[in-house]
Parts: C-alpha cells; structure tokens; sequence
C-alpha cells in the first residue's frame, strides 16, 4: 500500500514538464575564509560576545578546572551532568568533583533512558561539553551526538559550559560538515550548531533567553 | 484549523478596527524588516545569496522525482523509515496509527507548518491523544484555538494581559504578571515537564538532503531539540518540496532562511538528524519515521509557472515587507500560511475557488519579490491564478466569472478591435458615464459597474473625443 502511493506520487512527478532553471552567481568568499588562526579565534570571540556567551580564555587544560571552579561557585553549582567526548576526557573531572563537593554525573551513570532523563531534567544545574567545531563565522559551536555526546547534555541544565580547544576554531560550517559526513554509513546521528543561548520573542516581540534550553552559554577557550 | 480564506474581506475589516492589531502593526514589522535587511547586509554580496538561493531552490524542484527518491534510499540505508502520504487524511491515520501503537498519551510537537495545513493536532485530540505545541507563540496561539498571526511569531501580536490569562486557566500560572519574561518562565516550566516523560515527538523538516538522507530543523528555542531527544519515537513531517541536492545546498538555505526570518546570522539551533540513535546512544529517537506529504504538491508541480510557488521555504520576509500584510496581519488570509506566501501556496492548496480574494488582495507593487530569498515572482503568479480563475480552467479549480460579465468582456474585446463600433462606442459611452459626476469626478455607478468604484474614482470624460477634437480644431485653423 505504501510502496504503491510513493510510486503514483512520483510518477505523477515524474510525467511533470521540464522547465528551464536559473545559472547560478559566483559567491564571493566568506571574510572569515582568509583569516589566519589569531584572526579566527578573535572573530570567535567577538562574535560570542554578540550573542552575549560570557568567554573565559585560559592557556591550557589544568587552568580549565580552576577556571571552572571559579565559574562553579559564581554560579553555585552542586550537580552538574558532564559528557563523555575527547576533550572533557582530557580532564579529570570526577577528581575536581571530590575536591569542589561538586556531584559530578554523566550519561553513562545512568541504566537507561528514564533514570538519565530524571537526572538530566531535575538535577543538573550545568551541563558541560567539549565542542567538535567552533565556527567563527557566527561564534557557532558544532557538537557530533554519538555514545559520548547525549544531546540532552547540553539542551536540558538551564547552563550549558561548552570547553572549546582554540584549534577547533575553522572559518565557515562547510568545514565542519566536510568533516563530520566525511564517510557514508557513519554519519552522525544527530549533528548540532549552537549559537548562543536559547531564546523567544513570542510574546510582544520581548527577547527572553532560556524559553526551552539554556539561559546562559560560557565558552572557555583553551590554547 | 478551520479554514476561513473565503472571509478574508471580513476578517480584514474586523483587523483594521482592531486597536491592538493596529498598534502592533504599526511598530513590529519595521523592526522585523530592518533586522532583515541588516541581516542580509553582513553577506558578501546580498544579491548574488538571494539569486543563488533561486537557482538552489528551481534546481531542486526541477529535479524533484530524482532528488526525492534519492533522499529516501540514504535516509532508509541511515535507519530511518519514510512513509509516503497523498493527503492530509493519509498523513494524519499514519501518525495516529503509530501513536496508538505505543501506547503514547501525549506528543510534544515542534512548529510545523505542514502538519497545520493538514489538521494533525485536531485528529490526534480526537483520539484522545493530547498535543502539546511547545514552541511559545504556537503554544499561545494552540490554546487560543487561532491561526498564526506571522509564521515566525505566530503569536507575536497577543497582548500579555491574553497571555497571563489564558496561563492561569491552562497551565496554573500562581502569580500572575504582564511581564512577557515571566510569562515565557511559566511556559519553560509548564512544557519542560512534557519534555521530560515525552514518549512521541513530532517535528516539521526545513530542509531535506538528498546527497545523505538527512533532516534539518532551524529553531531558537530549543524544543524541536528536545522532541528530537528525549522521546524514543520521532516522527518528522515533510512536504515533499523540502529537499535540496547536497550538504552544500542546505547550508546556503540556511543562511538565507534565518537572516530573512529574524536576521539572525544563525538560528540558536540547527540540528540534523541522519538516522535513528545509535544502540550505545542514550538519547534520541530508537525509531525516526518520516513521513513525505504531498497533498496537492504533485498537481502543482503539473504547472510550469504555478511550481514557483514550491520555492518557497516559509522564511516570512514576504509578510513584514507586504503594504496589505503591514494592514491586516495574519488572520484576514484565514490560514496557515498568510501574506505574499499564503497568497500563492493557498489558492494552489485549496484551490482557487476558496481563496477568490486572497490572490486578488495585492497592489502588486513587487515588494515580496523583490524581497525573497528564492526569487518567487509573486505578482506575476497572482495575475497568473486571476487569469487561470476567470477563463475558468477546471485543474486549478477555477470559478469562472458570471454570465454577464463574460458577455460583457467578449463583446468588449470584439469592440475594442473593430474601429467603428469602438468609436460609436466611445462617444456613446460618454453622456452615460457623466450622468453621475460631481465636480468633474465620477465616483459612483449604478448597475453592474458599481463595485468598481468601491475604492476608486475616475475624472469625467470630456465632451468630445480626442478624433471629434482634432478635427475641429483643424477644421478652425482651416
């Protein structure tokens, strides 16, 4: 029966007349395309500051946890739910749990579905991620969602830190997608661009951040 | 959505006496407009985006059937299933059928323009399904039982007083308050809990891949996100006209769609899904259905000039830049889709005997065209369905124009070619016409000729023709 509406639907297509189509212009390059790394990372960050993400740039991987635990107490974090990806596994963690009495979860914690859904909606204060891509030509950060990467990580706390390495940073989205559909059949099953916190102007036009995901985004730039 | 596109006079005259409407309209779509074109102007160059979305878009729909069927083999070979729907009915049983299936009791829904042209959330509710939109202005203008006043904001226009009022009688709003911020928290809390238990989520596609069998949804806020993660089936509801050839092609769409919708260089969120959550994955869907609608598309793509219409990728830049939008706002068009847009996708939806006003409300002044990111030639297709309705042409639906008036009209184009009776015509025609004027201005008529002069006056004829005058005036030089 399926089968059967797909074929009539499109032959009916297919028996539709041919028509000419319009040439397609030139486009000039994006600025950010022939932008050194400096360049890069200062687009990044003006841009960050546009979508009013608060950026912490920091030399190196140790200096993330103390500047994670100064946001910490700014922001009086006691729970917060952490993914799994390469560049939060560069950092010990649990360990600056312990030190901080901070309880720190991740996804694997949890047996299944609903007990990580109770967790991630009703505990987490911060969700904590590492970035894939972070694409200056808007301050755009691109998670790949797999195994060590749940979406709701950065979706559901009402504050998402995002650690980005400084050599993440590449000009237009075309690089970031060259690279996460490089091979058919292991495509990601859910590729992300994030662009500021999550927001409305539904009601009268008034800008209110944090409608459904978070209400504030920090970027800490590592390098 | 009951349709109402045949009260759109009615509905208009209701808006224009409406204050509220008249002061929102008076200072958002100016706001909207100039973000758009500040938007548009941080591009390299503008014009060249706005043709080159024109060439992806008639590129795509002129390589529909191929472009379709090779988004369902990558979207399958990636896990997802594709069911094809030839109408709303089609549609609607489908996600009925598998909602009962598992046994879900509500469905948390992402904005979806398709599945309001089909009616989806009446269905579902009268099965005893709920359905919860959870983007905020379709929340608001769901339980207000309205049509989306803008495609972007489809309650952008409701005062806050509506707004907390409709919050204490439906989601329990404790302390109630004007201020649209508060307001916006209440609705986080109340759908946040949706969220959380969500068994079913069902979303619209902005754009379709081909290349790599993927879907694309733009938001701000986050809840298409959440009904993409945390339910374990998701169902995503496509017109088939969505699809684009590559990768490349979407994100160029892209940047078009959320600088003319907000001016925003991005939306907050794109997320593409290719495929079903992978087994040692947490989150995401176990099952991601698509379901391909066509419900009339097919018939429209028949015609080579009507197809334009399918361009359109419902960025909403249309509505703010149309002088009779900037007048009625949404309701008066009676639909889904309003403006410009609603004016050429109604009429070849419901066809053109429901929407007789809707193609015929324009100045044609070309500002929606001039403005679309897909170059759709508005004006032109409205002059098209006008002519295709008044000859009648039974595939569009037509009305033809009554007895009368195509007698009248016939024996008016053998006239106008046949010299002498044209000028018997003319100087018969004069006495006739003048007998109302006042003043030198003829602004009334009986008979048939009166509804012409609804919101037009035309001078008096002169006495004599042009020819009569030539004559005599040579003949008083002679």
């Amino acid at each position: 029966m399926a089968q059967s509406v797909r074929d009539e639907i499109l032959a009916k297509l297919r028996a539709a007349p041919s028509v000419g189509v319009p040439t397609r212009p030139t486009l000039p390059p994006y600025k950010t395309l022939s932008m050194n790394q400096e360049q890069l990372i200062a687009e990044f960050i003006a841009r960050l500051a546009e979508e009013a993400v608060a950026v912490h740039r920091v030399k190196d991987f140790p200096e993330v946890l103390d500047r994670l635990t100064v946001i910490a107490s700014e922001e009086g974090l006691k729970k917060v739910m952490t993914s799994a990806d390469d560049v939060i596994s560069r950092l010990d963690l649990a360990g600056w749990g312990k030190k901080n009495d901070i309880q720190v979860m991740t996804p694997r914690d949890f047996p299944d579905r609903n007990s990580y859904r109770d967790a991630v909606f009703d505990q987490a204060q911060a969700g904590i991620t590492g970035a894939d891509f972070a694409v200056a030509e808007s301050a755009t950060i691109g998670l790949i969602h797999n195994k060590d990467q749940s979406r709701l990580v950065s979706l559901a706390p009402i504050l998402h830190i995002a650690i980005v390495p400084v050599d993440r940073i590449i000009p237009v989205y075309e690089k970031a997608i060259e690279k996460a559909f490089a091979k058919k059949g292991e495509y990601p099953s859910q590729f992300v661009f994030i662009t500021g916190p999550s927001m409305t102007g539904d009601i009268q036009g008034v800008l209110f951040k944090g409608m459904h995901g978070p209400r504030k985004v920090i970027v800490i730039l590592v390098g | 959505m009951e349709i109402k596109t045949e009260q759109f006079t009615e509905l208009a005259r209701k808006e224009l006496k409406n204050e509220r409407t008249r002061f929102f309209l008076k200072v958002i779509p100016a706001v909207m407009k100039a973000r758009r074109d500040a938007g548009m102007a941080n591009l390299p160059d503008p014009s060249a985006a706005m043709a080159c979305g024109a060439a992806i878009r008639a590129e795509a729909l002129a390589r529909l059937p191929e472009l379709l069927e090779e988004f369902e083999k990558n979207a399958t070979a990636n896990g997802m299933k594709v069911f094809w729907a030839r109408d709303d009915k089609e549609a609607n049983e489908f996600i009925k059928k598998l909602a009962k299936e598992k046994g879900v009791r509500y469905v948390t829904k992402g904005k979806s323009m398709v599945t309001e042209e089909t009616a989806l959330n009446e269905l579902l509710e009268e099965h005893g399904i709920e359905v919860w939109e959870t983007d905020l202005g379709e929340f608001i203008a769901q339980q207000l039982h309205r049509p989306p006043f803008h495609i972007v904001g489809p309650a952008i226009n409701v005062p806050v007083e509506e707004v907390r009022d409709l919050f204490i009688q439906k989601i329990g709003l404790k302390e109630p308050t004007l201020d649209p911020i508060q307001l916006g928290y209440a609705a986080r809390l109340f759908l946040r809990d949706k969220f959380h238990h969500v068994q079913m989520g069902v979303t619209g596609v902005n754009v379709a891949v081909a290349e790599t069998g993927t879907i694309i949804n733009v938001e701000n806020e986050g809840n298409i996100r959440f009904t993409k993660a945390s339910p374990p089936v998701q169902v995503s509801v496509m017109s088939l006209e969505k699809v684009v050839a590559s990768m490349e092609d979407a994100l160029h769409m892209i940047r078009l769609v959320c600088r003319n919708c907000t001016g925003q260089r991005i939306s907050v969120y794109v997320s593409m899904d290719s495929g079903p959550k992978k087994k040692d994955e947490i989150d995401g869907p176990e099952e991601l259905y698509i379901v391909i609608v066509d419900n009339g598309r097919s018939k429209i793509y028949q015609d080579a000039k009507a197809r334009d219409a399918l361009r359109c990728i419902r960025c909403g830049a249309c509505l703010v830049s149309c002088p009779v939008w900037r007048q009625v706002g949404g309701y008066a068009y009676g639909w889904a889709y309003s403006g410009p847009m609603g004016q050429v996708l109604n009429p070849m939806i419901l066809g053109l005997e429901r929407t007789q006003e809707l193609y015929r409300a324009s100045t044609l002044c070309g500002s929606c065209k001039s403005i679309c990111p897909v170059g759709i030639d508005h004006p032109s297709l409205f002059l098209y369905y006008r002519a295709k309705d008044v000859l009648g042409d039974p595939n569009f639906k037509s009305v033809n124009r009554p007895w009368m008036e195509r007698k009248f009209f016939k024996m008016f184009s053998w006239a106008a070619a046949t010299p002498w009776a044209w000028n018997m015509g003319v100087r018969m025609a004069r006495p006739i016409m003048n007998k109302d004027a006042q003043n030198g201005v003829v602004s009334k008529a009986k008979g048939p000729f009166q509804g012409w002069f609804r919101s037009r006056n035309i001078p008096a004829m002169a006495g004599d023709t042009f020819h009569d005058r030539w004559k005599n005036n040579l003949k008083d030089k002679g």
